[in-house]
C-alpha cells in the first residue's frame, strides 16, 4: 500500500510542479504582451529597450536561418511529393490532384509548421542559451538593479522579431517546398508542371490559417525559449539543460498549437479543410 | 650516459606564436625535477609533450633510450603506462566514486575482475590517506582531496615517471604541504622519477632535487634549489623573490 | 557601398561552405574511428548500460506525447478530405502511411536529437573542456572506444526502439482523433490500416530511424569532443550539433525514400 502511495505522491508532486510551471509560462507571455503595449502607450516607458535591438533580433533570427530553412524545407518538399505520388500510384494512378492538394496543405499547414519546427531548434536553442548564460552570470539581476524589466529588454524584441521572421520564413519555406515538390514530381513520376502548379483549389481560408499558425508559432517560440532561459540554474550545465528544454518545449508547443488550430478550423469550417 | 628523460632543442608554436624556442633538458632516473617559470611561458606545454597530448614542431624527446616524439596514438599506449600525469584540474570523472575512478585503469589494463580492481583501488587510496572517502563522488570533496585521489589514480598502474601539472596551485597551505610530502615519498620510497611544474616557492625549495627555470622559451638555468637561491642572475632572483618589477620580460604586463 | 556588401555576402557563404565541409570531414573521420574501435569489439559494458538507461528513460514520455499528436494531426489532415469523398475506409491507411514512413521517424528523430543528442553533446563538450578526455588518454585509455562508442550504440538502439513505440502511439492517436472528431469508428481505422499497410511501410520507417540514429549520434559526439573555448563553446557545440543533425535527417530522409521507396 505504501508503495502505491509514494508513487501517487510523486505523481501528484510532479503535476503540481507542471501546473506551477504552466502558470509561470503564462505570466511570461502576458508580461511580454504588456511590455509591447507599454511600448506603444508611452515613449517614456521605452527605457531599457535599446534602439535597434529589434533590428538585431530580426537579423539574428531571420537572416541566419535563411539557408537552413531553405535547405531543410526543400528536402521535406521533395520527400512529401514523392510519397504522395507513390501513394496515389498505388490507389488511383492519376496525378492531377497532387499539385493542387499539395499547395493547400503547404499553405495551411506544413509550410508554417515545418518552418517553425526548424526554427524552434535553431532559434529556440539560441535564445535559451543567450538568456540562460545571462541568468547564471547574474546579468539578469544586474538588469533589475538598474531599473530595467528583463522581460522588456530581453524577450519583447525577440517576440516581435520572431513573429515577423516566422511569417516571412514560412512564406519562403512554402515557396521552396512547392518548387522542390514540383521538380520532384516532374522528374520522378513525370507529372506535368502545368498540372502541378495549379492554384485552383487554394482558398482564402487556407492563407488565413497559415498566417494564424505562423504568427502563433512565432509568438510561442521566444516565449517558451525565453522562459527556459530565465529558469536556468547553476553553471554551464544549467545553461545546457535550459537549451535542451527550450528546444523540446518550443517544438512541442508548435505541434500542440498546430493540432489545436487545425482542430478549431475543422469545427469552424465543418469538415472541409 | 644518456639521461633517463631528455628534451633536445624542442620547438613548439601555437598558431604562429612560438612558445618553446629550443628547449633542452635532461632528467635523471629517480630525481624530482621541478620546472618553474612565469604563467604562460610553456611549462604545462612542455610536460604534455612527453605523453603525446601535444606534438612538437621540431626537436627530439627521448625516454629510456627510445625516441618518443613521433609515436602514433597506438604506440603511445605502452608509454602512457610508464609515464603517468596528474592534471592541474584533477580530471577525476564526475560520474564515478573515487574507488571507481582509481579502479578504472586497473580494470582496463590489468584485466582484473571488478572486485579485485576495487580492492586494489582502495589500497591505492589508502596510500594517499584517502581510504575513508573511497565511496564519495569528486564533486563532494575539496580540491586538496580531489588532487590526492587523482594522484592515487595515476599511481594505480605503477608508472616509473609521474608528471605533475601545478599540483599545489589553488590548494590551502596544509593540503599543499601534504601533496608535497606525497611527491617526496614517491621518489624516496618507490624510486619514481617526478617532473613537477610549479610556481609555488615552498614546494620548490622543500621538495625539488633540481630546478629548471623556463624563460623566453628555453631553459634559462638548471640547478639545485640551493644553487638557485644563491644565483647572481637578476632574472632568477626576481622570480624567486617574487618582485613585480625588474629585468624580467613578462609579456602582457 | 553595395559592392562591398555583396562581396561580404559572398565571402560569408564561402566561409560557411568551408566550415560545413570541415565539419562533415570531421564527422567522417570520427565515424571511421568509431568503426575501427568496434573491430574487435571492446566495448565497456558499464558505460553501455549506463547510457542505454539514461537515453531511453529521458525520452519516452516526450516521444510518446509527440507521436500521439503527430498521428492526430495526420488524421486531421487526411480525414476530412477522405470523408468528403466518402472513402472513410482509407482514412486509416492514409494516416498510417504518412506516420509509419515519414512523420513518425522524422519527428521522433528530431525530438530525440533535441533531447538526447543535445544533452550528450553538452556532456562530452564539458568533459573535453575540463580535460577529462586528456585524462583518459594519459591513462592510456582511448576516449573514442571508452566514451564515444557506447554512446553511439546506445543512441542508435534507443532511437529504433523509440520509433517503433512512437509509431504505435501515433497510430493510436490518429485513430483517436478520427473517432472523436471525424466520427470514424475505431474498427474502420483499424481495418483500414491492417488491410492496406504493408510490412515494408513499417520497415522503411525503422531503417530510416537506424540511419537517423547514426547521424544524430555521430553529429552529437563529434561536436562534443571537438569543442573549443570553454563554457561559451559548449553552448555553440550543442547548437551546431542539433542543426547539423536536423539538416542531415532531412537529407537522409529524401535519399532513403527515393532509393528504397
Amino acid at each position: 500500500m505504501t508503495w502505491l502511495r509514494t508513487r501517487i505522491e510523486a505523481l501528484g508532486g510532479r503535476l503540481v510542479d507542471a501546473g506551477r510551471a504552466g502558470v509561470e509560462l503564462w505570466l511570461v507571455y502576458v508580461s511580454t504582451i504588456a511590455g509591447i503595449v507599454r511600448g506603444f502607450a508611452s515613449r517614456k516607458d521605452r527605457r531599457g529597450r535599446p534602439k535597434g535591438e529589434l533590428v538585431r533580433q530580426l537579423h539574428q533570427i531571420g537572416n541566419k536561418s535563411l539557408i537552413f530553412i531553405a535547405v531543410t524545407l526543400g528536402f521535406i518538399g521533395m520527400v512529401m511529393t514523392y510519397e504522395a505520388c507513390n501513394q496515389l500510384s498505388r490507389i488511383t494512378g492519376t496525378f492531377e490532384m497532387v499539385g493542387p492538394q499539395y499547395i493547400r496543405l503547404i499553405v495551411s499547414d506544413f509550410g508554417p509548421t515545418l518552418t517553425a519546427l526548424m526554427l524552434a531548434t535553431r532559434v529556440g536553442a539560441g535564445i535559451a542559451a543567450e538568456i540562460g548564460s545571462m541568468k547564471v552570470t547574474e546579468q539578469i539581476d544586474a538588469l533589475r538593479m538598474s531599473g530595467v524589466l528583463p522581460i522588456d529588454y530581453l524577450i519583447v524584441p525577440r517576440f516581435t522579431a520572431s513573429i515577423i521572421m516566422t511569417l516571412m520564413l514560412s512564406v519562403l519555406g512554402s515557396l521552396v517546398m512547392y518548387g522542390a515538390g514540383g521538380l520532384t514530381a516532374q522528374y520522378t513520376f513525370g507529372v506535368n508542371p502545368n498540372s502541378f502548379f495549379d492554384l485552383d483549389l487554394l482558398r482564402p481560408r487556407h492563407l488565413a490559417l497559415g498566417v494564424i499558425k505562423a504568427v502563433s508559432y512565432g509568438a510561442a517560440i521566444p516565449v517558451v525559449a525565453g522562459f527556459c532561459g530565465l529558469r536556468a540554474r547553476g553553471s554551464s550545465e544549467g545553461v545546457g539543460q535550459a537549451t535542451t528544454a527550450a528546444v523540446i518545449g518550443s517544438s512541442f508547443a508548435v505541434i500542440i498549437l498546430d493540432f489545436v488550430i487545425s482542430a478549431a478550423a475543422l469545427f469552424l469550417f465543418g469538415g472541409d479543410l | 650516459m644518456t639521461a633517463f628523460l631528455e628534451f633536445k632543442d624542442v620547438r613548439k608554436a601555437f598558431g604562429g606564436k612560438p612558445v618553446l624556442k629550443g628547449m633542452s633538458l635532461a632528467v635523471d632516473k629517480g630525481e624530482v625535477m621541478y620546472i618553474i617559470g612565469t604563467s604562460g611561458v610553456g611549462k604545462s606545454v612542455t610536460i604534455k609533450h612527453l605523453i603525446g597530448l601535444l606534438r612538437i614542431d621540431t626537436g627530439e624527446i627521448w625516454f629510456d633510450g627510445q625516441r618518443v616524439d613521433g609515436l602514433s596514438e597506438r604506440q603511445l599506449g605502452p608509454l602512457r603506462k610508464r609515464i603517468g600525469m596528474v592534471f592541474q584540474s584533477s580530471t577525476l570523472f564526475d560520474s564515478m566514486t573515487l574507488a571507481e575512478n582509481v579502479a578504472l585503469p586497473l580494470r582496463k589494463h590489468q584485466r582484473m575482475s571488478s572486485s579485485d580492481a576495487e580492492a586494489e583501488a582502495r589500497r591505492r587510496l589508502a596510500e594517499v590517506y584517502m581510504a575513508e572517502f573511497a565511496d564519495r563522488y569528486p564533486a563532494e570533496l575539496s580540491d586538496g582531496m580531489r588532487k590526492r585521489a587523482a594522484i592515487a589514480r595515476t599511481l594505480a598502474l605503477g608508472p616509473e615517471v609521474v608528471l605533475f601539472d601545478e599540483p599545489t596551485t589553488g590548494l590551502d597551505p596544509v593540503s599543499a604541504r601534504r601533496v608535497d610530502r606525497l611527491i617526496r615519498e614517491l621518489a624516496d620510497k618507490r624510486g619514481v622519477t617526478a617532473i613537477v611544474v610549479s610556481h609555488d616557492p615552498p614546494s620548490i625549495f622543500s621538495v625539488a632535487d633540481r630546478v629548471a627555470f623556463l624563460y623566453r622559451g628555453v631553459v634559462h638555468v638548471v640547478a639545485t634549489p640551493a644553487e638557485l637561491r644563491a644565483s647572481p642572475d637578476p632574472v632568477v632572483q626576481q622570480f624567486i623573490t617574487g618582485q613585480s618589477s625588474g629585468p624580467m620580460e613578462t609579456p602582457g604586463f | 557601398m553595395k559592392a562591398s556588401r555583396l562581396a561580404r555576402f559572398v565571402e560569408s557563404i564561402g566561409a560557411g561552405a568551408t566550415r560545413v565541409a570541415q565539419e562533415t570531414g570531421g564527422i567522417v573521420v570520427l565515424t571511421w574511428q568509431v568503426l575501427r574501435a568496434l573491430v574487435p569489439p571492446r566495448i565497456d559494458r558499464r558505460e553501455l548500460f549506463k547510457n542505454l538507461h539514461k537515453m531511453g528513460n529521458r525520452s519516452v514520455a516526450i516521444v510518446a506525447l509527440t507521436a500521439f499528436f503527430a498521428g492526430a494531426l495526420m488524421a486531421l489532415q487526411s480525414g476530412p478530405f477522405v470523408k468528403k469523398f466518402g472513402a472513410t475506409a482509407i482514412a486509416g491507411y492514409g494516416a498510417g502511411y504518412a506516420v509509419l514512413r515519414e512523420i513518425g521517424p522524422i519527428l521522433i528523430a528530431l525530438m530525440f536529437s533535441g533531447r538526447v543528442g543535445a544533452n550528450n553533446t553538452a556532456e562530452l563538450a564539458t568533459m573535453t573542456v575540463t580535460e577529462q578526455l586528456d585524462g583518459l588518454r594519459a591513462l592510456s585509455i582511448d576516449p573514442i572506444a571508452y566514451l564515444v562508442v557506447p554512446r553511439v550504440i546506445a543512441m542508435m538502439v534507443m532511437l529504433v526502439a523509440l520509433t517503433a513505440i512512437g509509431d504505435l502511439v501515433a497510430l493510436v492517436g490518429a485513430a483517436a482523433v478520427a473517432r472523436v472528431m471525424l466520427d470514424i469508428e475505431w474498427s474502420t481505422m483499424y481495418y483500414s490500416m491492417a488491410d492496406n499497410l504493408k510490412p515494408w511501410d513499417f520497415l522503411l520507417g525503422i531503417y530510416k530511424s537506424v540511419a537517423f540514429g547514426g547521424v544524430i549520434a555521430m553529429s552529437s559526439c563529434y561536436f562534443g569532443v571537438s569543442v573549443r573555448g570553454g563554457a561559451v563553446g559548449v553552448g555553440k557545440a550543442v547548437n551546431a550539433a542539433v542543426v547539423a543533425a536536423a539538416v542531415s535527417i532531412m537529407l537522409l530522409d529524401f535519399l532513403l525514400t527515393y532509393l528504397l521507396g
